[in-house]
């Protein structure tokens, strides 16, 4: 890369480290560290929750699956905005008013340690995993792009963060977070601007092929369970899973918990309301923009360049077959798509419907090439040749202009780095109050308890950098984790649910928790075919269903002493 | 900057979202196949 794209990346790591530890200055006590003395504005707060939802894998995965896929992936985001509605009357003023650390913290109020520390420690495990993961994402694509070792590539993404979120805590977590969205959404917003001007074809001309590529199809309102993204799969299971995550995930509930009072709270998760479906359709439409921009270019046929590589020194003669046919569809693809917009200029309707459906042909043929070729380089690298994820990679450093790379990379670096920070200083609180304060030493200074954030903090950095690096050879221990993780997120909702109804107990609480997560464990390998955004609703009504039978029907132990 | 009123910030949501479904929606019937 340029060394001026280098420059950008250095000015953005400088900016963003050296504000946060200045701005982290006033944090001495564990509530200061920890919670910012519940002091943040709604809009910093607010940036602050996007930013953390928003990871690496989000610029660079989801605009590649824009680009393979279209826009119909937003549809998962449709519940979001509700969920951030009934969150905001419900959980909020609750979590708020309770002047808690964790979400969890608040479950031993309502119903019994056993029940917190179960929770909390469910969220660990699954936490503590996934923050390796969120580092390895884009780790693994930038050695692949950019030529670094994994553990260079580790490194520039985890010390920095780790740095900044250790010192500064959630103070300096949640004003990285506000320059890092700016740095995301102006980088995105320059890359559209980019490939609007570099196409050789009008815009609406563009937009009519990839409507026709089935790139701008959105809505599908089947009732298929099998189907992941559809219209009620986004509406219902979309909407539990996103109050799940906001509200009781300990790494988005601490943002808002550092809020000044209920309503700036509320006002922070509004914001998501606002700008997530919005977001998320700019970053899909880049997907799409960089699909038109590759239908007047010639793209790889393997995007990953290490497959690329090893592939061809195994099978050299296949591939350059497999070249062979992938040049002919590509050139068919650009010419038609080329001469749809002629005719379109000319009004020859009739020809434009010709040429677009040649164009769409010439498309699917350029993806059964690839398709083929992906299975074959799989046999020889024996590992998951999916390569979604670099495509928009090998875009920005082929062809965006100076700077604006370096901009990009520092772009996916913000990215990586507000998720991980907060996940860092989540999982250090749930660590610190939770187990450490609650099971092991109950009284000590605040001194001592903010000693021991930053000890957690740094632990939690360094387990998750040494997963990242690992994450190759992690890779199906990682994926169990995560395949545990789905079966108590919907159930964790359902306990939280449990705590708002007044007749619910401990015992139900606990037993329904239990009972939810097998009722998804036995979906998940009972009925493989039913989608994942699913699981949250089954979880959830499991729990209530269960601790409300329990609650009702075993007497309470306090009023049976009593009596 | 202060927090608005919730019952305004809500009728805001309400009005973005439907704002948004609606251009996704003209997105697609316009270009769509």
């Amino acid at each position: 890369m340029h060394w001026v794209n280098w420059l950008v990346v250095i000015v953005y790591l400088a900016w963003v480290i050296g504000d946060s530890l200045h701005r982290s200055m006033g944090s001495k006590d564990i509530e200061g560290y920890f919670l910012a003395n519940r002091s943040l504005p709604w809009w910093a707060v607010g940036l602050s929750v996007m930013a953390t939802q928003l990871s690496a894998v989000t610029l660079i995965g989801t605009t590649g699956q824009g680009a393979t896929d279209g826009l119909r992936f937003v549809q998962f985001y449709f519940g979001l905005p509700v969920a951030m509605v009934i969150l905001g009357v419900t959980i909020v003023p609750f979590l708020h008013k309770a002047k808690v650390y964790t979400a969890y913290e608040y479950l031993e109020r309502r119903f019994n340690p056993a029940t917190r520390s179960l929770t909390s420690l469910l969220f660990l495990l699954s936490r503590g995993m996934s923050c390796g993961t969120i580092i390895a994402a884009p780790a693994v694509v930038f050695s692949a792009v950019l030529g670094w070792s994994l553990w260079w590539s580790v490194a520039i993404i985890g010390v920095p963060t780790v740095l900044y979120t250790v010192v500064g805590g959630v103070q300096a977590v949640t004003w990285a977070d506000v320059k890092q969205m700016f740095v995301i959404v102006g980088s995105l917003l320059a890359i559209v601007v980019v490939l609007v001007m570099r196409l050789p074809v009008p815009l609406d001309d563009a937009l009519h092929l990839a409507g026709a590529a089935g790139r701008l199809q959105v809505f599908d309102f089947s009732w298929d369970l099998s189907k992941t993204y559809t219209f009620w799969s986004g509406m219902l299971g979309g909407t539990f899973l996103m109050l799940s995550y906001f509200g009781t995930d300990q790494s988005q509930v601490q943002r808002y918990l550092a809020a000044r009072s209920v309503d700036e709270a509320r006002s922070s998760l509004l914001m998501s309301a606002y700008w997530k479906i919005p977001l998320q359709a700019l970053v899909l439409l880049v997907g799409v923009l960089v699909f038109l921009f590759y239908s007047f270019e010639k793209p790889p046929l393997l995007w990953n360049p290490a497959h690329d590589k090893a592939a061809r020194a195994a099978a050299g003669a296949e591939f350059a077959q497999f070249d062979a046919r992938y040049d002919v569809a590509v050139a068919t693809r650009r010419e038609f798509a080329a001469a749809a917009s002629v005719y379109r200029a000319r009004g020859q309707e009739a020809a434009t419907a010709a040429a677009t459906q040649k164009f769409v042909a010439a498309d699917l043929e350029v993806n059964a090439i690839r398709a083929e070729a992906l299975g074959r380089t799989g046999e020889i690298v024996k590992a998951p040749t999916r390569d979604v994820n670099y495509i928009i990679p090998r875009f920005v450093i082929d062809f965006l202009p100076i700077g604006l790379a370096g901009l990009f990379l520092a772009a996916v670096l913000a990215a990586a780095m507000s998720s991980i920070a907060a996940e860092l200083n989540s999982l250090a609180t749930a660590s610190v109050i939770d187990f450490y304060r609650r099971w092991f030493k109950r009284e000590a200074s605040d001194a001592h308890y903010l000693t021991a954030g930053k000890v957690a903090t740094a632990l939690w950095g360094v387990f998750a950098c040494v997963v990242a690096t690992y994450a190759a050879t992690l890779g199906s221990l990682i994926e169990v984790v995560n395949r545990f993780g789905s079966f108590f997120y919907g159930s964790i909702l359902g306990v939280f649910m449990l705590a708002m109804i007044p007749r619910a107990r401990g015992i139900g609480a606990f037993v329904g928790l239990l009972a939810g997560m097998g009722s998804v464990a036995a979906v998940t390998f009972g009925a493989p075919q039913i989608s994942f955004l699913w699981h949250n609703v089954i979880g959830a009504v499991v729990v209530v269903a269960v601790g409300m039978f329990l609650s009702v029907v075993i007497p309470d132990s306090k009023q049976a002493a009593a009596a | 900057m202060s927090s608005p009123n919730v019952r305004t910030t809500l009728v805001r949501v309400l009005l973005i979202q439907i704002i948004t479904l609606a251009a996704l929606w003209y997105v697609q019937t316009r270009y769509g196949a």
